[in-house]
């Protein structure tokens, strides 16, 4: 996996994750980051997913300059693999995730997965005068799961040492949270903006950080509306499993629910 | 097999000492003389101490039978401080009182709290024939008393028998859903030829099949387990001389290891690890 850095430190930027093909959330949240004057706006990744027309958020993000990194989903659909490398050990899991990434795989266009192709794994940047590493799931795997419940502030100061990093962006698992460390250093799980994030309401977020130089981190997670019936139409139209509309409706996660720990779960309606 | 990171440290806390017996059980644990002696308190802190310095992601109290520890509650506290926490236990002796200190111990952690509690089919009959009479319903028991009070316990099933069951999966969630459960978790580990199952496998890990293997795949890349006589490669194997790590300090044994074990071809063909998720 390739790294790219931003050669030019920048004040404010604007990272989202998980798209899930959901290009009414992504239309909405660009629109939203248009009026916070952005130096750039990132995507940690993950492009495709439960959502309909894989292929309408490619000219959203061109468009808008977005500057992405690869997902596992990115790079399970660009390499043409058998699933979507979720791992999942519960068959019903596993049923609704081979029914999206199959859909997927099969409706995104040759363009698209070599774009995705492309990405890279890693990108580094300054923000104000803090060196900041931007990944998709953690920094060591694309797959592994940051949640707020269990990652340990070991396990940050760990990953920031090894970066080399006073700030570390990643999404992956779905769910927004912000860990500032007793040494000022932080991580930031900037969240999805292709689903909600199983609280019983329909927004999503996204996040914006700041930094003067010289300044402290200031992390602001932004709440972004969209049109999600229309969403879930189309997915209906889709022929996409029921299940998946309904958490676009109702804010509620309805399956895949095995990888979130304990206290994350009973957060949840399921 | 290369070492990667330590995501997790699984604690041998009570040793072999078990108040069941159970037919498959992989370290042979049980209530009289108990081959591995507990961890005393002050090694188990010292270990977990030094995990949470190097970076590890979770905490494993294992045993035997860990609630028969008798400083299980302050080092589950002690855990929970540095890091997220699982308890894997056969739930017998989660009473009202135990399950109401467990609660009050989540509420008030930084992390997760995990109770992993052991029913291994979802057939009464089946279940006690492998884990002694009355297993299934006080496990099923802990499960609910947990549950009704928002900790949402894992049920963990080994398979047992070589050839694992298609729908078991779905039939343990059912039996949950049957018994009130409505956040259903659940485990499956597939049964290790070690402890009361060794020579219910064959063969061992060969040469080309390691170096065709993703490290990412074997556990032990990424584990190690303290118990009585120092560390061990991994849960499955801890206790056992031949899996015993050279070092005075967890971070010695962060090197590469034998996989050279029956219970390694198990680990090697189903890609399985002992953790959450
Ligand atoms: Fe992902």
């Amino acid at each position: 996996m390739t790294t790219l850095s931003e050669p030019r430190a920048f004040r404010r930027i604007a990272v989202f994750g998980g798209v899930y093909s959901n290009a009414h959330a992504l239309a909405a949240t660009l629109a939203d980051v248009r009026r916070r004057e952005v130096d750039a706006v990132f995507c940690l990744g993950d492009l495709g997913g439960c959502g309909p027309h894989p292929d309408r958020v490619f000219p959203l993000l061109r468009d808008a300059g977005v500057r992405a990194i690869q997902g596992n989903y990115d790079l399970a659909v660009a390499e043409g693999h058998t699933d979507c490398g979720c791992g999942y050990t519960d068959p019903r899991d596993n049923h609704f995730a081979h029914l999206s990434y199959a859909y997927t795989l099969a409706r995104t266009a040759t363009e698209n997965r070599r774009w995705m192709a492309a990405l890279p794994g890693h990108r580094r940047l300054r923000l104000g005068g803090l060196p900041a590493l931007l990944c998709h799931g953690s920094p060591r795997a694309i797959s592994e799961f940051l949640w707020e419940s269990t990652t340990p502030d070991g396990l940050v100061a760990r990953f920031l040492d090894d970066a080399r990093a006073q700030l570390i962006l990643c999404t992956h698992s779905g769910i927004k949270w912000h860990r500032r460390l007793a040494d000022g250093r932080h991580l930031v799980n900037v969240g999805v903006i292709g689903r909600p994030e199983n609280d019983g309401t329909t927004g999503v977020w996204y996040t914006l950080l700041t930094a003067e130089s010289g300044g402290d981190l200031d992390v602001e997670f932004v709440p972004v509306a969209y049109d999600h019936e229309m969403l879930a139409k189309e997915m209906d139209a889709e022929g996409l499993p029921p299940e998946f509309a309904e958490t676009v409706r109702t804010g509620w996660w309805t399956t895949c629910l095995e990888v979130l720990p304990g206290r994350e779960r009973s957060q949840g309606r399921f | 097999m290369a070492f990667r990171h330590l995501a997790a440290l699984w604690v041998q806390i009570t040793g072999t000492l078990c108040n069941l017996q159970c037919v498959h059980c992989i370290n042979a644990s049980g209530p009289r003389e108990p081959w591995l002696p507990p961890l005393d308190a002050e090694t188990a802190r010292r270990h977990i101490t030094e995990a949470a310095a190097l970076g590890v992601k979770e905490i494993y109290f294992t045993g035997g039978e860990p609630f028969m520890h008798p400083a299980i509650m302050p080092l589950l506290a002690f855990a929970l401080e540095r890091a997220p926490t699982t308890v894997l236990t056969n739930g017998t002796l989660i009473t009202d009182a135990t399950a109401d200190a467990l609660v009050a111990l989540a509420a008030a952690a930084r992390y997760s709290l995990e109770i992993r509690v052991s029913l291994d089919d979802p057939d009464r009959e089946r279940n006690d024939a492998i884990r002694g009479r009355g297993a299934f319903e006080r496990a099923l028991r802990a499960i609910v008393r947990l549950n009704a009070r928002g900790l949402l316990p894992i049920l963990t099933a080994t398979e047992t028998e070589a050839a694992p069951g298609g729908d078991r999966y779905a039939r343990l969630r059912a039996l949950l859903l049957e018994a009130g459960v409505r956040k259903p978790r659940v485990k499956l580990l597939p049964l290790f030829p070690v402890g009361r199952a060794q020579g219910r496998g064959g063969g061992t890990v060969t040469r080309e099949m390691l170096a065709a293997v993703d490290p990412a795949r074997l556990q032990c890349s990424e584990t190690r387990a303290a118990a009585a006589g120092g560390i061990y490669v991994c849960p499955i194997l801890s206790g056992l001389p031949e899996a015993r790590m050279d070092g005075a300090t967890l971070a010695d044994t962060l090197v590469p290891n034998r996989v050279d074990h029956p219970a390694c071809l198990v680990c090697w063909q189903t890609g399985s690890s002992c953790r959450n998720a």
